[in-house]
């Protein structure tokens, strides 16, 4: 009897003992989790580090093109890259931080840039750049890669109507879209040809400019243009400051 | 004899592992350590108001402006009620160019967390400033 008595007791101490260790172990699951989720956060600041980033090289290239555009130097995109990769490699005292960049030489692009202001009715003023960002210090190494492509993309079609034997009503249709969605212009310039110079069309032409709010714009005028055909040039500045031009003829209606 | 020995003995280690629990748990609320999911938590939300008031270039163009009192405006638009900030720009060689606090409340004494950020502007003469926004829960 004593020693059943024993047995009993032992098994008891067992039980104690196991639920002593899942006690101790819980705890230990609850540490290692609080860790996790400290690793975590400190996954998501990296992250939050490189998305500001990604932002200050989008507007240092598009700066870059507005630059170039406007009749800048078409090294404005290399030296603004080189000075932000600078600055972003003294951010990080405790490790390397490397921000390196290629630009896109792949046609149509050249040095990063493509700009074609051609007689298609198409304009393009374009950059594109490659980015491949390191960090490593000694706890952490992330690599982290992207691209910036900034186009501005200026579309037009144009025709008239003859008035009178010497007057022909001109119609341009105006669409601007960057990265190839609608977008806003600041500013648009119409110009025709008129003998061997370019004029602006004012009031004594009617001159009358519709904003459809979603990137499409009509332009309006009447010109004496005696040649059968009219040259159409729209010069658009949009909310990046951007220049884009693009020149067409217009044909009859 | 021996069965209450035993279970006098199992009753003492239980209340020794309960006190000693208590006395862990009792310690976890003491404010020995920063709480530092809540600080990273808060650089996370200054990083964000910075990039959200630099997606188009607004930042950049309000720092060329010297426009202190717009900046101040909207940080406290795009932080949450609550916590305190005070944001320095410097330019390229490390200047402190803001002639002015940029501040919602005085951050002395408390436990703050500061945001790095690299800001470009978005213009045809791209220029480079480093902003530091320091931050605290107010409460």
């Amino acid at each position: 009897m004593r020693q059943k008595h024993r047995r009993n007791s032992g098994q008891i101490l067992l039980i104690a003992a196991f639920i002593m260790a899942s006690l101790l172990l819980s705890a230990q699951l609850y540490v290692f989790e609080v860790g996790k989720i400290t690793v975590e956060t400190d996954s998501n600041a990296l992250n939050d580090f490189v998305l500001g980033l990604r932002l200050g090289s989008r507007h240092v290239v598009i700066g870059s093109l507005a630059n170039i555009s406007n009749g800048g130097q078409s090294n404005t995109l290399t030296s603004n890259l080189q000075q932000w990769s600078s600055i972003v490699g003294q951010q990080y005292l405790l490790g390397k931080s490397i921000l390196n960049y290629t630009l896109n030489d792949t046609a149509p692009y050249s040095s990063g840039i493509w700009v074609d202001w051609g007689t298609s009715g198409t304009g393009v003023s374009s950059a594109y750049a490659n980015f491949a960002y390191r960090l490593s210090d000694k706890e952490v190494v992330a690599n982290q890669s992207y691209f910036v492509n900034v186009t501005t993309t200026v579309l037009i079609e144009s025709r008239y109507k003859i008035l009178s034997l010497l007057e022909k009503q001109v119609n341009v249709t105006i669409n601007v879209l960057n990265e190839a969605q609608p977008a806003l212009a600041k500013q648009i310039t119409v110009y025709y040809r008129f003998l061997d110079s370019w004029l602006v069309p004012d009031e004594t032409n009617s001159y009358s400019l519709s904003d459809y709010g979603n990137g499409t714009y009509i332009a309006s005028f009447v010109t004496s243009v005696s040649l059968s055909d009219v040259e159409v040039s729209v010069h658009v500045v949009d909310q990046r400051d951007i220049f884009t031009q693009a020149n067409v003829t217009s044909t009859q209606i | 004899m021996f069965d209450q020995k035993g279970q006098i003995r199992i009753f003492e280690a239980f209340l020794a592992v309960a006190v000693i629990f208590g006395a862990l748990l009792i310690s976890a609320t003491f404010p020995s350590q920063p709480d530092l999911s809540k600080q990273k938590s808060l650089a996370s939300l200054g990083t964000q108001a910075l990039m959200k008031f630099g997606i188009n270039g607004t930042l950049g163009n309000l720092i060329l402006q010297e426009n202190w009192t717009v900046i101040k405006t909207s940080l406290d638009i795009l932080l949450p009620i609550g916590v305190s900030f005070n944001l320095t720009v410097y330019d390229e060689n490390l200047q402190a160019i803001n002639n002015q606090a940029i501040q919602n409340t005085n951050l002395l004494g408390r436990e703050t967390v500061s945001v790095q950020y690299v800001c470009a502007t978005q213009n045809s003469n791209v220029q480079f400033f480093i902003i530091r926004l320091q931050l605290a829960w107010t409460r």
